[in-house]
């Protein structure tokens, strides 16, 4: 298709306004972050730190958890992702196989209900069962928002693939279970990593759960960032250099992998939180 | 708050499928262990919330049976009709934005030009960026005094605005976060969708010397409008439960004015203790969010028909 | 806050003198040992008190042996924590610090804290220099529960105030007004929006913002229900006339989205520098004098509350500390609680500005505010305000409710809703849930 050079230029325009309020807002949240109080509370505003400074996060370290709260992230979003691997990815093909669209719509009715819902029982029986000292709760009602993303992508994944092999496979006297492991599953592998991906960040990025059922030693860096360095007076150089770093290996995460996410979210629209 | 991918690949061939059928039964085996952790974790809460509506229980009180009690007390509470009001002039704004944004996007990032890639991926940080961190910087920008969104404004010569600290203004600002950080959700599906439409229409329309525009509606939009339709569904129901900005962001204020009914529910469960009521709240939120989806697929599914 | 640290240091170091002399003699008596080796969990309200409770903690842990761990939560997330947590019998806390104005009786129903009357009548637990009469008897009034029973130690009683910016009073020759009349005249006289400079701040945000409200009751000489705890006065003329003066005062005098503010974006305002007076407790004061935070740190001045015209009294809220029922370190916890709470802790606490003492022996120690930032008119301001302090909240059960309840009403005003039809609505919404909570 031919394009005369005034629609050219009106593309690149729409491109720059439509990046533009990403970049703004994840600019000024670095510039806020590199500033020291005065800079920071200063009208009208500094934008670009001079000289920046990274006493707010040395702050953000000496003053909190940091740490602890990284790892408490780090195990529940990877525990409830590979818990949702091991029994999403046979459901996704169980599903896809069988042709089971009664089991999707339960998971369908997972999608729709309010987080919250969840919360209220499941923050009672934790209570009641004295589990709320551990990361065993928020890894638990994490698996609400990681079950389905596998399942779902893994349904579309195994949909697409030829099932010609498998039935070779089957016509050789393997099992149902050996077709899977190693026919099935093999060629799966780019489902398996964008399933990966997608529900790591999306309960990297999850809240509410935390919010109620987290304790000291229990809280999630999304919580921590809320929780422990909410507006005391201004720090706004703090709390924005703790945000930063809260999703910054999200926002990595999907530089890096790019191609694999949008594949994902292309084939959908997968969201957590 | 789980998450859900709107299967869009096309049927398989009969005979693929009259071959698997054999193996179906077996096939379901797979899914036991899903189904397991899916009946633990979501309809053990389900059943205990339906029997909590029908309690009155505050923690540290005694429960009471009282029937549908919890239920009637609604229709008189004029906080919770407030927050169904809210929460559909939220839910409508938040999902009009992103759609119309979503679709332009899409549009846009179909075609080829240099950096696409690049270009792509940072619009779609915002819905990757954990939203209790974007929804801070927010409202460190939101500040009347001291924030940069005032600067801004007033530096090209607009009155400030009060943003979320003012009734009038915060639902429409906290529609605005919520357009910023999901329309890349809209474009990418509505993408999906750009990529797979055939050329024969196109290069029909180009041989009877058609506009791009007359391209775009005549053609185009009703192609990919099934999937426009998917992305709505999925807003619709992401906007009715949208929490995190708004409980980081306004909290529900200035006073109960962007006070929805998740946050009002999270008040009577974490504030007021009142798991009875609160529980019949979620009953009543889940129907109304079920209604939505049905509604909305229902216009998909005529959509498709017709 | 580095500097902060080194002058608390040196207070504690003049004060240790005499009382080192006076532990000699106790120490025989008092086994602080006895609990060596256990360890102890403590919930914290966010304030300037959990700060100084934090700062001294080593120095527990030295004297005791026991192991202390402890957490400020904003008060937002600490409250409705700690009842959920007691109530499902598995607290995460063995001490916590918590508001009498807000938990006090729905703890006190369910009885989760330890009645520690025994604990202080138990000289092995508490040694005779603690001295509990020192305590001042509405501070023992607050922490005790209608049944009888004490189930926490007051920690800190926080009066109201008006902290106001020297530097504009003088640029505009005006006096600190003595009755609510000349506030509101000062607070206008001060407003120069076109330099964006306010003459008033305060709480605007829904709950947080009923004590504002009710500072200005309480100069009619009234309360929000009557003294049996049974009956609003929410809609009286009273009432109205303060929810106007604060609806004028809040509209025309303070700055643009304060009806988002708390105490602590009230705070973060008045230290820029452009506000004249912010009203709200004597335990905020803090940052106002740290010059890294505050660009008025040298014109800070502290008022009493101006007298309204039927009667002059300023709103009191108290702070406590209580020991989980189901703790399995009753003892040790108790323990932390109590040297929290004794001579020397409390005026750490006043020194440091974190708030007022319910002792009365900490105002009778002439070094009181030797080497504090605060000076004489702080010092003189919150012992006039001792004897005028009222409860600033109603002692019931549903307290979350009653502020939210109201609290909306006044944000309502805020935009500009009529303040008799706003009380009178709020009213009638909240008589049932009160009527409710009194049937249980």
């Amino acid at each position: 298709m031919k394009q005369s050079l005034a629609s050219r230029l009106g593309l690149y325009f729409s491109v720059i306004v439509l990046v533009s309020p990403a970049i703004l807002v994840f600019l000024w949240m670095l510039s806020l972050s590199l500033k020291n109080e005065a800079d920071n509370t200063a009208f009208p505003p500094v934008f670009i730190p001079n000289p920046p400074t990274l006493a707010n996060f040395i702050d953000v370290f000496e003053r909190n958890d940091f740490v602890e709260y990284t790892i408490n992230s780090v195990i529940v979003s990877f525990g409830a992702t590979i818990a949702a691997l091991l029994v999403g990815v046979p459901a996704g093909y169980g599903i896809a196989k069988a042709k089971a669209g009664g089991s999707a719509a339960l998971i369908l009715v997972a999608r729709i209900t309010p987080g919250l819902s969840y919360l209220v029982p499941l923050f009672l029986l934790f209570q009641w069962l004295n589990l709320t000292g551990t990361l065993l709760p928020i890894l638990i009602t994490h698996l609400v928002i990681t079950v389905p993303i596998v399942v779902y992508v893994m349904i579309g994944f195994f949909e697409g693939l030829p099932g010609e092999l498998e039935e070779a496979a089957l016509v050789d006297g393997a099992t149902i279970w050996q077709a899977f492991r190693t026919v099935a599953l093999p060629l799966a592998r780019p489902g398996i990593v964008v399933a990966t991906i997608l529900s790591f960040i999306f309960s990297w990025n999850n809240f509410i759960f935390g919010v109620v059922l987290a304790g000291r030693h229990t809280r999630t860096l999304p919580v921590a960032v809320y929780n422990v360095l909410t507006f005391e007076q201004i720090s706004w150089g703090p709390l924005a250099a703790a945000a930063l770093l809260v999703t910054a290996p999200v926002l990595i995460l999907t530089l890096l992998m790019q191609k694999e996410i949008v594949a994902g979210l292309t084939a959908g629209g997968v969201k957590g939180g | 708050m789980s998450a859900h991918v709107a299967t869009i690949a096309p049927a398989k061939p009969a005979t693929a499928h009259q071959r698997r059928r054999n193996y179906a039964r077996r096939y379901r085996l797979f899914i036991v262990p899903a189904g397991i952790v899916v009946a633990a974790v979501i309809v053990f809460p389900w059943l205990f919330t339906l029997f909590m509506s029908v309690q009155d229980f505050h923690v540290g009180g005694a429960m009471t049976f009282v029937g549908l009690a919890n239920y009637t007390r609604m229709l008189s509470d004029e906080r919770f009709l407030w927050a169904i009001l809210h929460t559909l002039y939220f839910t409508v704004l938040a999902v009009i934005f992103p759609t119309i944004l979503g679709v332009i996007a899409a549009v846009c990032f179909n075609q080829r030009f240099p950096l696409r890639g690049l270009a792509r991926t940072i619009f779609i940080l915002p819905m990757m960026a954990t939203p209790v961190a974007v929804a801070l910087v927010w409202t460190m920008m939101f500040h009347p005094q001291l924030g940069v969104l005032n600067y801004l404004l007033t530096s090209i010569g607009l009155p400030p605005s009060t943003w979320v600290y003012d009734s009038a203004t915060v639902i429409p600002t906290l529609v605005m976060v919520e357009t910023w950080q999901w329309t890349p959700l809209i474009m990418l599906i509505v993408l999906g969708g750009l990529a797979s439409l055939p050329q024969d229409p196109y290069e029909a329309a180009a041989l009877d010397g058609a506009s791009a525009w007359q391209c775009f509606i005549k053609i185009t939009l009703p192609l990919v409008w099934p999937f426009i339709m998917v992305a709505l569904v999925l807003r619709a129901v992401d906007a009715l439960k949208a929490f995190d900005t708004i409980f980081v962001i306004s909290g529900g204020g200035p006073g109960t004015s962007s006070e929805t009914l998740n946050l009002y529910l999270y008040q009577e469960a974490f504030a007021y203790y009142d798991i009875g009521y609160a529980s019949a709240i979620v009953v009543v939120f889940f129907v109304l969010i079920l209604l939505v989806t049905l509604l909305l697929m229902s216009r998909r599914a005529k959509a498709a028909a017709a | 806050m580095l500097q902060r640290r080194r002058m608390l240091q040196s207070a504690a170091a003049i004060l240790a003198a005499p009382a080192l002399v006076e532990r000699v003699g106790a120490q025989q008596a008092f086994d602080w040992k006895q609990f060596k080796g256990q360890s102890l969990t403590i919930s914290m309200t966010k304030s300037p008190r959990a700060d100084v409770m934090q700062a001294h903690q080593k120095e527990f842990e030295a004297l005791t042996g026991i192991k202390v761990e402890s957490e400020q939560l904003p008060e937002q997330q600490q409250r409705p924590k700690m009842v959920l947590e007691l109530s499902t019998g598995h607290p995460s806390f063995d001490v916590t610090h918590f508001s009498l104005h807000v938990s006090k009786r729905i703890v006190g129903q369910g009885k989760w804290l330890e009645d520690l009357r025994p604990y202080i009548a138990n000289p092995a637990l508490t040694p005779a220099d603690w001295d509990f009469k020192d305590f001042s008897a509405p501070s023992i009034a607050a922490a005790t529960q209608p049944d009888g029973r004490m189930d926490s130690l007051p920690l800190e009683t926080d009066f109201w105030l008006v902290y106001y910016n020297k530097q504009l009073f003088a640029d505009k020759g005006i006096a600190f007004p003595k009755t609510l009349d000349d506030m509101m005249k000062a607070a206008h006289a001060l407003t120069d929006k076109s330099t964006g400079t306010y003459g008033f701040v305060g709480r605007g945000l829904r709950n947080a913002n009923v004590p504002v409200w009710t500072s200005f009751l309480l100069g009619q000489n009234q309360a929000t229900i009557t003294a049996d705890g049974t009956k609003l006065l929410t809609d009286t003329p009273e009432a109205i006339w303060a929810g106007e003066y604060y609806k004028t005062i809040m509209r025309e005098c303070a700055p643009p989205g304060v009806v988002g503010f708390n105490w602590n974006e009230s705070q973060t305002s008045f230290i820029q520098g452009k506000i004249g007076m912010w009203l709200d407790g004597v335990g905020f004061a803090p940052p106002l004098l740290d010059k890294t935070k505050s660009k008025i740190a040298d014109h800070v001045g502290f008022g009493l509350m101006p007298a309204g015209p039927k009667g002059h009294h300023c709103p009191v809220f108290t702070d406590a500390l209580g020991v989980a029922a189901t703790s399995k370190a009753k003892g040790a916890a108790y323990l932390f609680c109590q040297w929290a709470t004794n001579k020397a802790m409390l005026l750490n606490l006043v020194r440091a500005g974190g708030g007022a003492s319910p002792r009365l022996s900490t105002y009778a120690d002439p070094d009181l505010v030797k080497d504090s930032p605060f000076g004489k008119e702080w010092l003189s301001t919150l012992l006039e305000s001792a004897k005028i302090a009222q409860l600033g909240l109603p002692e019931i059960i549903p307290v979350t409710e009653f502020r939210d309840t109201f609290g909306v009403a006044l944000t309502d005003m805020i935009g500009g809703a009529d303040v008799a039809s706003s009380l009178k609505k709020a009213t009638e919404n909240f008589k049932p849930i009160l009527e409710k909570s009194l049937k249980s």
